[in-house]
């Protein structure tokens, strides 16, 4: 057991080394002997230790961080002594795609007689991160892309209209956390308070920079950052953890400490790898070996980092040209360009769109960079609530009939920006209903699918696939490639004629660098990836002109035909693998993440945790509430206390992101991710959030029950 | 009411519970308007039903009641206070029935999403031209076509073809792959980044720096991340778009002077001095907001009167080097370098990694309170994936660049010089530097240029005889800054056509630009070219303008 605290937690040597001597300075280095004491400590200590002295353990870290991994709970043990008899029959299911029986659950009695202790399991899981159960030949890491062979453990993202798409209320927490939430903020509030007034008067160096001095204003008011100093402080070390390599299906955090409370960590020079749910990485493009990486790897020999200067100027190649093409050829509209900063897309992009005399209504979730493109455009701005048309209608009947403030002229346009998936919610944008809406109030809409393109629909191509909707429909569609591209930036589609417009005005194109080569190929190679490529004589299906005589409902109705790309559009020096040209690979990926996303989200609904959101969003909020419960969840995570004591990373989310009330995890999936992951994590979400009480819903299946029915799960219309 | 009771007891202190006589019509009055107040509510329809209701819900959870209180009021304040922008309820609204606004919006017609494409449009399309293959001092316009001499790239040193640079992301790909997949403060914060910010850091002499991903979104977010409505900001008037737009965003109050005009800054400066005392108005933020080397016309900032002015007058400087970094220097640091003031004398130094260092992203350096600051407040930095990986470790190779061979530091402004020399055939004044003389200051105020001496003169060149970005100006435009660009683009095709030279107009969204810039011809030395090679290029570029200025007369 101790064995593999180590081989998780390496030393230095290797990943520190990156660091320059003059960073290291910078982190003022304390001694790695943490990690080496801790496992010295802990081979003799066998004394079992409960789960609430874990929890203590947790909250005096990180004076002690290292020794939780090297306890056992007795009531965790004896819990997973049964609860792990079945991970033998999901490693006899990776090996056996071929076995004949479809459902894992059919062998499942077989193996369930044998029981296996504590030891056993940690011994299994040492290197669970990094080798797979199975032999395999892919030349991508199993710590960036997990294998999963099982068929079975598959899902096509589709629209079943019989699935309400936005719920009509979220789940309600019960009075007492409301009430216990609140008051935890005020008590933070006050006790924050009395700090800064004894804070200022005593130790008036530590608040020089928030008080003017000098005869100049204080930079950022004591009152202005009172959140962030007494409040967001608290937590920082869920935040901001530096990381090393790529963030795949696991990442490598750097272990930190911090002395001042929280007011600088200093990096121990040990790092750990953790299971990663936290990375935007959804169709598990992000690897620095395989296919995507060798051409990316062609393409600097070829291009280099930079082309050098402005779109405008020189910065355009003709590998830009092709991604641009291929872009507009994955969505299946006319045109797009790309642009080196998802959120310099909406920030360049919106202000060429609109403009003073113009009214943008955003839903009221709506990205930070829409709303700096929007206030640099001019327009006027009104919010509806969160995904509610109805309050959408209302303000759209009430603005056109009273026109522009004060003058009552007619708006000169009204624009409509949704985000298909919502980073912090998981909901979807109910976009057939929208588009009706769009076509009584002939507003344009602006679809932001920074989330979404990739990472659902049957075909990999954002809500407009998924919802089965011509993508020609929709007027702006934006989205980015940091995300299921593993890449970076972003990108504009339309119309030729709004895009070759756009080229002109957007402020991207005339001022802003062009996007690096290499970031290009990635795009080009994981974007062929995900539609296959056509042989090159087979000629491909022309895009049909969309008819506007046919209503909304039978052009919903059709499918649009996503072809494969065919291999001229493609640059030369690129060569893929018969697996990725064919597409095998990218629709493997597209139902690994539509699995995993659906057995989660309803895995811990049976559990009865508190979870926003679609089904088929790759993005899992699970609600928190308590202001407290954020930094031990996150710091339990990562020194789990269970069987296995596999390290998982978690993104926290809290106010000012979310409502002060509805603080969250956010876990992001991925394709990445094997089933045993996810099966991992509800065992972890399970043990710490019945320790937290998160468990805030009805619970209506433990958590054994709920991994050994996980197609089933997957497969009903509703939890 | 029930203040007004509390009132009467407290007045009365605790001697006995009898009311004084003084005392008794008012709390007749108190009673009575009690009685009436509650016959009214008793009238209200339904109002039964809510007395029930709250006070079988106090009966049942009486925390409840208090909280649906709390929310009451909260949802009052929210109604009341008309969070989205709601001019709805304002002195203007009309009333309209349901059927009216079916009909408004029917006979609503909004304009096109876009316009039309004009003919200016077109051509400026037409003109961008596509590089096949590699970026650097050669390249090719079309597959398999002549390779061009290229001076229209940023490129100072010759990073974009340079081997080192490319080893340098093959490495990183292979440890890090391509994207981060994820904002800073969600594990998108790698070893390389950390290592970037404190070896520039440390280059340049501040206490820390942060990363952004696109140079662009640094410059048009830093400046709001710290400049509020009601703070001050005194900028110079020829600054680039992008922090017009941050200057914009900001939404503070900008205070302009006339470009690279020290005396007009001071004026402004004291002029808002006097405002404040005469408004007895609080202490607020004061900013200067320049540029190193301005991107619109390639001048340098009287760096050390601007230092003095802000120390005098109590304001922080953020300067924008996003041209001046890797190109100004003894070793590339910018003009703080040029002219020896530390850099930490400048608040928040902003600067790019795609031009200088010829990788991409930007970086704002400055005190660690600073930084740390941006780390949560600045939306370009919290909202957005961080910087590619390969990105940052080629800017930390550019860095050692810098570092190791300042010979190309020489070898560029040799290059800027010579050309420079052979265009000044065509200028109104004779160009004479001193080359390499730190104190040199380009002129203030050079838009209506010098008197003409030169009766040949076609162009002038206002940028610093130092910087790499060379802009060239007509001395006699036409009319219309329409006919002006056209007449440029000209020059530029005459240049490419008969000598393979490829050189471009600065480009501009006309009407978006706060001070309209004049149309420019834009050129960028780079360290690489030989001496043969920029006299060739300068010569080239001399026979055009000649040309295309003869032709119009
Ligand atoms: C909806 C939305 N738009 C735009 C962006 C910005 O994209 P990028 O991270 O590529 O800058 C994000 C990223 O978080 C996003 O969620």
């Amino acid at each position: 057991m101790m064995g593999k605290a180590n081989s998780r937690r390496s030393t230095s040597s290797q990943a520190s080394s990156k660091l320059s001597t003059a960073s290291r300075s910078l982190f003022s280095k304390s001694s790695p002997k943490a990690s080496a004491s801790g496992a010295g400590n802990s081979g003799t200590s066998e004394s079992p230790v409960s789960a609430r002295t874990s929890l203590l353990n947790v909250l005096r870290r990180p004076k002690s961080s290292h020794a939780i991994t090297s306890v056992t709970s007795t009531n965790a043990s004896s819990k997973h002594g049964q609860s792990f008899d079945s991970f033998n029959e999901d490693d006899y299911s990776d090996h056996g795609s071929t076995v004949a029986s479809s459902y894992a659950s059919s062998i499942r009695s077989s193996w369930s007689s044998r029981s296996s202790s504590s030891e056993d399991i940690a011994k299994r899981y040492e290197n669970y991160l990094e080798t797979p159960f199975v032999n395999t030949t892919t030349t991508i890491k199993h710590s960036e892309y997990g294998v999963c062979t099982n068929p079975n453990w598959r899902w096509t993202s589709h629209w079943d209209p019989a699935e309400p798409v936005h719920p009509e209320e979220e789940p309600q927490p019960p009075y007492y956390i409301l009430l216990s939430t609140y008051l935890s903020y005020l008590l933070l509030i006050v006790l924050g308070h009395i700090r800064d007034f004894f804070g200022k008067r005593f130790l008036p160096k530590a608040y020089a920079h928030l008080v003017p001095h000098d005869g100049y204003a204080a930079l950022n008011s004591d009152f202005d950052s009172f959140y962030t100093r007494r409040l967001k402080m608290r937590l920082d070390d869920c935040f901001s953890r530096p990381t090393t390599g790529v963030a795949g299906r696991t990442v490598v955090c750097y272990d930190r400490v911090s002395h001042d409370e929280n007011n600088t960590f200093q990096l121990t020079g040990t790092t750990t790898r953790a299971l990663n749910v936290s990375s935007y990485n959804y169709l598990g493009f992000a690897s620095s070996s395989g296919p995507c990486a060798d051409v990316v790897e062609a393409s600097l020999h070829k291009y280099g980092v930079s082309s050098g200067g402005l779109r405008h100027d020189t910065g355009t190649t003709d590998l830009h040209e092709q991604t641009e093409k291929l872009v507009a050829r994955f969505l299946g509209v006319e045109s797009a360009y790309v642009c080196s900063m998802g959120f310099a897309t909406n920030a360049t992009t919106i202000p060429a769109l609109v403009s003073k005399g113009c009214l943008v209504i955003s839903d009221e979730l709506i990205h930070a960079s829409v709303r700096f493109g929007v206030r640099i455009s001019g327009a006027n701005v009104r919010a509806f609530k969160h995904n509610n048309l109805k309050h959408l209608e209302s303000l759209l009947r009430e603005s056109i009939s009273q026109g522009q403030p004060r003058t009552h002229r007619p708006w000169k346009k009204i624009m409509v920006i949704v985000e298909g998936l919502y980073s912090m919610e998981g909901t979807l944008v109910p976009l057939p209903q929208l588009l009706e809406l769009r076509n009584k109030y002939k507003f344009y809409l602006y679809l932001d699918e920074a989330h979404s393109v990739g990472a659902l629909g049957p075909n990999g191509r954002g809500v407009c696939d998924y919802f089965g909707i011509d993508p020609r429909e929709v007027d702006v569609l934006m989205g980015t490639f940091t995300k299921s591209f593993g890449a970076a930036g972003g990108y504009i589609a339309g119309t030729k004629h709004l895009i070759d417009r756009l080229r002109v005005t957007s402020h991207h194109m005339t001022y802003a660098e062009a996007m690096s080569p290499a970031v290009c190929t990635q795009i080009i190679a994981t974007m062929s990836a995900i539609m296959g490529v056509a042989p090159p004589l087979a000629s491909p299906p022309a895009l049909e002109e969309p008819n506007d005589a046919s209503s909304i409902v039978s052009r919903a109705s059709r499918t649009f035909n996503y072809g494969p790309v065919p291999s001229h559009m493609l640059p030369s020096f690129m060569k893929l693998p018969q697996v990725v040209l064919n597409g095998l690979d990218g629709r493997d990926r597209l139902r690994r993440i539509a699995f995993n996303s659906r057995y989660l989200s309803s895995a811990l609904r049976k559990l009865g945790f508190v979870v926003y959101g679609h089904r088929d969003s790759p993005i899992i909020p699970l609600l928190i509430y308590n202001p407290a419960k954020m930094l031990l969840f996150s710091q339990m995570m990562l020194n789990r206390f269970g069987a296995d004591k596999t390290p998982i990373v978690i993104v926290v989310v809290a106010y000012p992101a979310t409502p002060l009330i509805t603080s969250r995890i956010r876990f992001c999936l991925s394709s990445s991710h094997t089933k045993h992951d996810m099966d991992m994590l509800l065992r972890a979400c399970e043990e710490i959030g019945t320790l937290l009480d998160l468990k805030l819903a009805k619970q209506t299946m433990t958590v054994e029950q709920v991994i050994a029915s996980a197609e089933e799960l997957v497969a009903s219309t509703h939890v | 009411m029930s203040s007004a009771a509390g009132a009467s007891t407290s007045h009365h202190g605790s001697n006995s519970m009898e009311v004084p006589a003084p005392l008794l019509p008012l709390l007749s009055i108190l009673s009575s308007l009690f009685l009436n107040l509650s016959s009214v509510f008793h009238r209200i329809p339904g109002s039964p039903i809510i007395l029930r209701y709250i006070k079988s819900s106090y009966q049942d959870d009486p925390y409840r009641s208090l909280l649906e209180v709390l929310l009451v009021a909260f949802a009052i304040r929210t109604i009341f206070k008309g969070r989205t922008g709601g001019e709805g309820q304002g002195k203007s609204f009309i009333k309209f029935s349901e059927k009216e606004i079916d009909e408004l919006v029917d006979e609503w017609r909004p304009a096109p999403l876009v316009e039309e494409l004009e003919e200016s449009d077109i051509q400026t399309l037409s003109s961008v031209p596509t590089i096949h293959g590699p970026g650097g001092t050669h390249v090719k316009l079309s597959a398999g076509g002549k390779s061009v001499l290229n001076l229209a790239s940023i490129d100072w040193l010759g990073l974009v073809e340079a081997d080192q640079m490319k080893q340098t992301a093959i490495d990183t790909l292979k440890e890090y792959g391509v994207g981060t997949c994820g904002p800073a403060g969600f594990y998108g914060l790698l070893d390389v980044h950390l290592r970037f910010q404190s070896e520039v850091a440390e280059f340049l002499g501040t206490e820390d720096a942060i990363v952004y991903s696109q140079a662009y979104a640094t410059t048009a977010s830093v400046i709001p991340a710290f400049a509020k409505r009601g703070d001050i900001i005194v900028a110079d008037r020829g600054v680039n778009f992008a922090i017009q737009r941050g200057l914009q965003i900001s939404r503070s109050q900008i205070r302009w002077y006339a470009h690279g005009d020290m005396e007009d800054m001071e004026r402004v400066m004291q002029q808002v001095e006097k405002e404040r005392k005469r408004k007895g108005g609080k202490l607020t933020k004061k900013f200067i907001v320049t540029e190193g080397i301005f991107e619109n016309d390639g001048m340098m900032v009287d760096l050390p009167k601007v230092i003095e002015l802000k120390h005098k007058y109590k304001y922080r400087l953020m300067l924008d080097e996003s041209h001046s970094f890797g190109m100004i220097g003894a070793h590339g640091k910018g003009v703080t370098e040029h002219y020896n003031i530390p850099a930490s004398e400048v608040d928040m130094l902003i600067a790019s990694m795609a031009n200088g260092c010829a990788a991409g992203g930007g970086f704002c350096a400055g005190s660690s309170v600073v930084c740390s600051h941006q780390r949560i407040n600045s939306s370009a930095s919290v909202f957005s994936a961080s910087l590619p990986a390969m990105l940052a470790t080629t800017a930390s190779t550019a860095l050692t660049v810098f570092n190791n061979q300042p010979e190309l530091f020489n070898a560029l402004q040799a290059n800027s010089l010579l050309f420079r020399q052979i265009l000044n055939k065509l200028e109104p004044t004779p160009f004479s530097v001193p080359p390499c003389d730190p104190a040199y200051i380009t002129p203030s105020e050079s838009m209506p240029p010098p008197a003409v001496t030169n009766n040949e003169a076609l162009i002038h060149i206002p940028s610093h005889p130092q910087s790499a970005l060379i802009h060239i100006f007509l001395l006699n435009p036409p009319s219309t800054l329409q006919e002006e660009e056209a007449m440029l683009q000209d020059i530029v095709d005459e240049t490419l056509n008969t000598s393979q030279v490829l050189v471009t107009r600065a480009r501009r969204l006309r009407g978006q630009e706060g001070l309209e810039p004049e149309p420019s011809l834009k050129i960028c030395m780079s360290s690489n070219f030989t001496k043969k090679e920029v006299e060739k290029a300068a010569q080239a570029l001399k026979q055009a303008i000649t040309k295309v200025c003869s032709k119009r007369r």
